[in-house]
């Protein structure tokens, strides 16, 4: 037969080279494309055809006050809302691992919010948060209270701009250390509690030593996601009000399509990326001491 | 504790639902309307007969969907098969890759994306819009059926190789039958990624009639310049969710098993 | 338990096959819905959404008028910025398959510069303009070609309430006067409403004060940018100031902070304020609205400081040739017919918009069944406003719409948010002139 007398090596690699070329053009390719439209001026000034320009791209964004601030939002929404989603993640897991009658629907109708599109749900949001007519208008009205205008200003809007995120990806998050705890062998949570360790305590010193491959893994994973942040701030806010939501993202997409400065929007893609590097790669030292066990 | 976690998770979709529902009297007034003029219709009539009406995105997110899951699994199968029997240090350095990719804001691919659209001419075609799609899902779907490969037992496609059967006969009658499962639940998960896409889809296709759901609510979001029609915005968002909807019910078991699963064996 | 882990198998795998099935559903019908070819000349037109349904009934008349010619309308959005975010989407993927494309006035320059569009000097001759008022020209003609014929000739105005004063306001003192004495009598909740949101609407706001206190905005100059701004001059100052202090002594309400046209609309409609800043459309949205105000509606041009005469900002859409049109003199022969004073007219009573033909204002017809039309005449007399001229405009609309709105959502002087926004205009102009060609 004809296999057999190639190298399982170069079989191995052919029936990988498709979906390996595929990840090279979309993944690569883009990036090293960016990486050199930064160090061009391509906007609707030259015509929308690059010209070197050298480091003036770069130079401009380390005296973009704009770029900055949002890069400050972005870092400040990532961090809020991965922590929250973190948290209510690991409570949510828990929940969901205690067996009971319905645990499949449970968990099926907790996933929906991470399962519908986000500008649908981004859609929804604007209108409950509606001032005066939303539903928690209506209930503030019920209590008493005067409405309040939830995308108003710039604090309330980043807040509540972070609770809509984390209500949307809290469930991945919950998804994830629910199989990290499946994982976990009953027999030692068992053992634990003939030993009479109460809930808290097997929380302490079983259930999450044992999940942090779990909490690295959604935090890493959240972590990209979250410095990523564009549609729903798009279609939330908009980045308004006076750039309180603007993510590096949104501020990159409205150079391109928008500004039509494509030399300084790849600059923005590549500083998003550079940061998001650097990011992860710190989670990943921190939270990981030891190296992944891939195989 | 459980009620609480419904009500979280449920309570903004159930808004939305009654929304869609009620004339637009009875959102601002709240109780105070008479009864006839309460529950309506309407808001599913005026977005199925709009221009172009709710069912083309619909329709198209449902194209590019299925072309994305088909053109997904033909790449991931024989690449999670080749990298399982790989392993070593190319399988390592391959997960690793796939790792970084699957972790991967999509949107900071959008501005060269968009010249590959223009260069290659891919611009408005759906068909065409499943090549990134496929891409951008092909790392989680690697890695959840490489798990699922390594579950098989190894002695199986040993026996199978003693009988004659090359790779392809191999892969159809021995290992693929036994991989439904996993393919199933990977196949719900690129769906919906598919189906959820939002930045690429936005910068690849300009005509209102080949919009995928995405873009269009967003488009719709952004289009409220006289009126703020919040009924027929949550009617749009109750059909648009409905499919996902009814996938996510059907097939929980698959979804959360396939994810669960693959995690614990990625 | 074996059966219910052979169904569980079993699932999944009609889960596939169901897939596929689905595919091949989705694809036979798609591929049957594909264009069918076109026998006469088309011409293809992209507009947003109120234009086309004004247009219908006079579209349909052409196409049955013109064998050969046929005119095929695309329904855009109805907001701008959604608009022109569509009509970029499909320019930088270089596959509009429009013709035509109505335009805001301040996209304009950006087109011509990224070449996007075609010059009309030559299909439509070198006057073609010349029968309009003209307040309605400009915005439409530089660099030496004509690019784009007006369609409206809008501008901003002043409503204000006929119940309440006898007659408008001249000056922004007497605005606030008025305002500040009526809400004290209980006779309105707030006095002034108008655009604060962050987007273009109140860029127009903006160049409407600060013109109205003596600066300007944009000082036009050489260069590929096409000048300079000054906005930390007294005058743009001054009225950032003003806009502040009418939100912060209540005037105006803090919720102007996320007004965009329509909900400063619906406030004045609503008969909750004395004074609104809008656009020609208004008028008939209120009337249309049957509310409150309905017949006690006054329209006027803008107010300016005492001592200082300005106009409104001039935001007339219109339509262009788009570069790569297969047809380009059937595109100006509808273009022509399609900016004529018939079409104009059914805008003009259909959505309010102002006409740009100096015939239309004289229509008597006209003048009786849209009672605007004096002032909309005296507005584009006045001295109309166009926002700074240079293929930058939308950045640097953007980044003083982020300084205004945050003054007035946040903390700080007016002077520091017009100083950043001087700043940060001059930055990237500065950075752009390193983008000129050699």
């Amino acid at each position: 037969m004809k296999e057999q007398r190639l190298k399982p090596t170069l079989v191995n690699s052919l029936l990988m080279l498709p979906a390996l070329l595929l990840l090279a053009i979309v993944f690569a390719w883009p990036l090293l494309d960016s990486a050199w439209l930064s160090t061009q001026a391509s906007s609707v000034l030259t015509g929308l055809t690059p010209l070197a320009n050298g480091g003036a791209n770069w130079q401009r964004l380390l005296g973009d006050a704009r770029f900055w601030q949002d890069a400050a939002v972005t870092l400040r929404f990532a961090g809020v809302s991965v922590a929250l989603e973190l948290l209510l993640g690991l409570a949510m897991a828990l929940l969901l691992h205690q067996p009971s009658r319905g645990r499949g629907w449970l968990r099926a109708l907790t996933l929906l919010p991470w399962a519908l599109p986000t500008t649908v749900l981004a859609l929804g949001w604007r209108w409950i948060y509606n001032d005066p007519y939303g539903p928690l208008n209506a209930i503030l009205r019920a209590c008493g209270a005067a409405p309040f205008g939830f995308l108003t200003t710039p604090a309330s809007t980043w807040l509540f701009t972070v609770l809509a995120d984390v209500w949307k990806t809290t469930p991945f998050v919950a998804l994830l250390l629910l199989a990290g705890l499946q994982s976990i062998p009953a027999e030692l949570e068992e053992s634990l509690v003939l030993e009479g360790a109460s809930p808290l305590q097997i929380l302490r010193r079983l259930t999450l030593p044992l999940l942090r491959p779990w909490i690295s893994l959604a935090l890493l994973f959240r972590l990209a996601q979250a410095l990523g942040v564009f549609d729903l701030v798009q279609v939330l806010t908009r980045g308004g009000p006076a750039g309180s939501t603007e993510s590096l993202a949104l501020y990159a997409y409205l150079n391109a399509m928008r500004f039509l400065d494509f030399g300084y929007s790849a600059t923005l893609v590549i500083a998003t990326f550079l940061l998001l590097v650097l990011l992860t790669a710190l989670g990943w030292l921190l939270l990981r001491r030891r190296p992944l066990e891939l195989s | 504790m459980k009620s609480l976690l419904l009500l979280w998770s449920l309570a903004p979709l159930a808004w939305q639902l009654y929304t869609s529902l009620v004339t637009p009297e009875a959102l601002v007034q709240g109780g105070g309307v008479e009864a006839g003029a309460f529950w309506t219709l309407e808001n599913y009539r005026q977005v199925w007969l709009a221009d172009p009406p709710i069912w083309r995105y619909l329709l198209n997110s449902a194209v590019v969907g299925a072309a994305t899951t088909a053109l997904t699994l033909t790449l991931a199968v024989p690449c999670a098969y080749g990298l399982q029997r790989q392993g070593g240090r190319l399988g390592w350095l391959v997960t690793l890759a796939l790792l970084a990719t699957a972790i991967f804001p999509t949107v900071l691919l959008f501005l060269a994306l968009l010249q590959l659209a223009r260069a290659l001419g891919l611009a408005n075609n759906l068909l065409a819009l499943s090549l990134p799609y496929a891409a951008l899902c092909l790392p989680l779907a690697v890695l959840l059926l490489r798990a699922a490969f390594a579950d098989l037992p190894p002695d199986l496609e040993d026996a199978a190789r003693l009988e004659g059967l090359n790779l392809p006969r191999r892969l159809r009658h021995v290992l693929l039958p036994l991989l439904a499962p996993s393919l199933a639940s990977t196949a719900i998960l690129v769906f919906l990624f598919s189906w959820n896409e939002y930045p690429i889809a936005l910068t690849w296709i300009s005509r209102p009639e080949l919009l995928t759901l995405p873009p269009a609510i967003a488009r719709i979001a952004g289009s409220s310049l006289f009126t703020v029609p919040y009924g027929a915005f949550a009617a749009a968002t109750v059909l648009g969710s409905l499919p996902l909807l009814l996938l996510v019910l059907i097939f929980q078991r698959s979804i959360v098993s396939g994810l669960t699963q693959g995690a614990i064996k990625g | 338990m074996a059966g219910s882990g052979a169904r569980r198998r079993l699932t999944p795998g009609s889960v596939l096959a169901g897939l596929l099935l689905g595919l091949v559903l989705i694809l036979v019908p798609a591929a049957l819905l594909a264009k069918p070819v076109a026998a006469a000349t088309t011409v293809r037109v992209l507009m947003p959404s109120p234009f086309v349904d004004a247009t219908a009934a006079l579209v349909a008349g052409f196409n049955r008028d013109h064998p050969n010619l046929k005119v095929e309308v695309a329904r855009g959005p109805l907001d701008t910025e959604a608009m022109s975010d569509l009509a970029i989407g499909g320019l930088l993927l270089g596959d509009t398959g429009y013709d035509l494309l109505l335009m805001d006035v301040s996209w304009t320059a950006k087109y011509v510069a990224a070449g996007w569009l075609l010059p009309l000097e030559g299909l439509l001759g070198d006057n073609a303009l010349e029968a309009m008022v003209p307040g309605a020209r400009v915005g439409n003609a530089f660099g030496g070609h004509l690019w784009r014929m007006p369609l409206t000739g809008d501008t901003g105005l002043l409503y204000w309430r006929t119940d309440l004063m006898a007659a408008p306001p001249r000056s922004t003192q007497e605005l606030e006067a008025v305002a500040r004495r009526l809400q004290a009598e209980g006779k309105v909740r707030w006095g002034y409403v108008w655009q604060g949101r962050q987007y273009e609407g109140l860029s127009c706001v903006m160049l409407e004060m600060i013109h109205a206190f003596g600066g300007q905005w944009w000082q036009a100059g050489s260069g590929r940018a096409g000048g300079h701004t000054e906005l930390d001059s007294a005058g743009a100052i001054a009225a950032a100031d003003w806009l502040l202090h009418l939100v912060r002594t209540g005037v105006s309400p803090e919720a102007v902070a996320d007004f965009a046209e329509n909900e400063a609309l619906q406030l004045f409609a609503a008969g909750d304020a004395a004074f609104l800043r809008n656009w020609p459309y208004a008028w008939r949205e209120i009337e249309k609205g049957g509310g409150p105000v309905v017949g006690k509606v006054g329209v006027s041009t803008v107010v300016s400081a005492p001592g200082v005469t300005s106009g409104g900002t001039l935001g007339t859409w219109g339509l262009s040739l788009l570069a790569g049109s297969p047809n380009p003199e059937a595109a100006a022969e509808v273009i022509r017919w399609f900016t004529g004073p018939e079409t104009q007219k059914a805008l003009v009573l259909d959505q309010g918009y102002a006409p740009t033909w100096a015939v239309l204002y004289e229509d008597s017809e006209l003048q009786q069944k849209h009672p605007l039309l004096a002032v909309q005449r005296q507005a584009l007399e006045q001295g109309p406003l166009v926002r700074p001229l240079t293929p930058l405009y939308a950045q640097l609309s953007d980044l003083l719409q982020r300084q205004v709105n945050g003054l007035i959502t946040a903390e700080g002087s007016a002077a520091a948010a017009m100083g950043r926004a001087q700043t940060q205009s001059a930055v990237l102009l500065e950075s752009a002139a390193g983008q000129e060609h050699p």
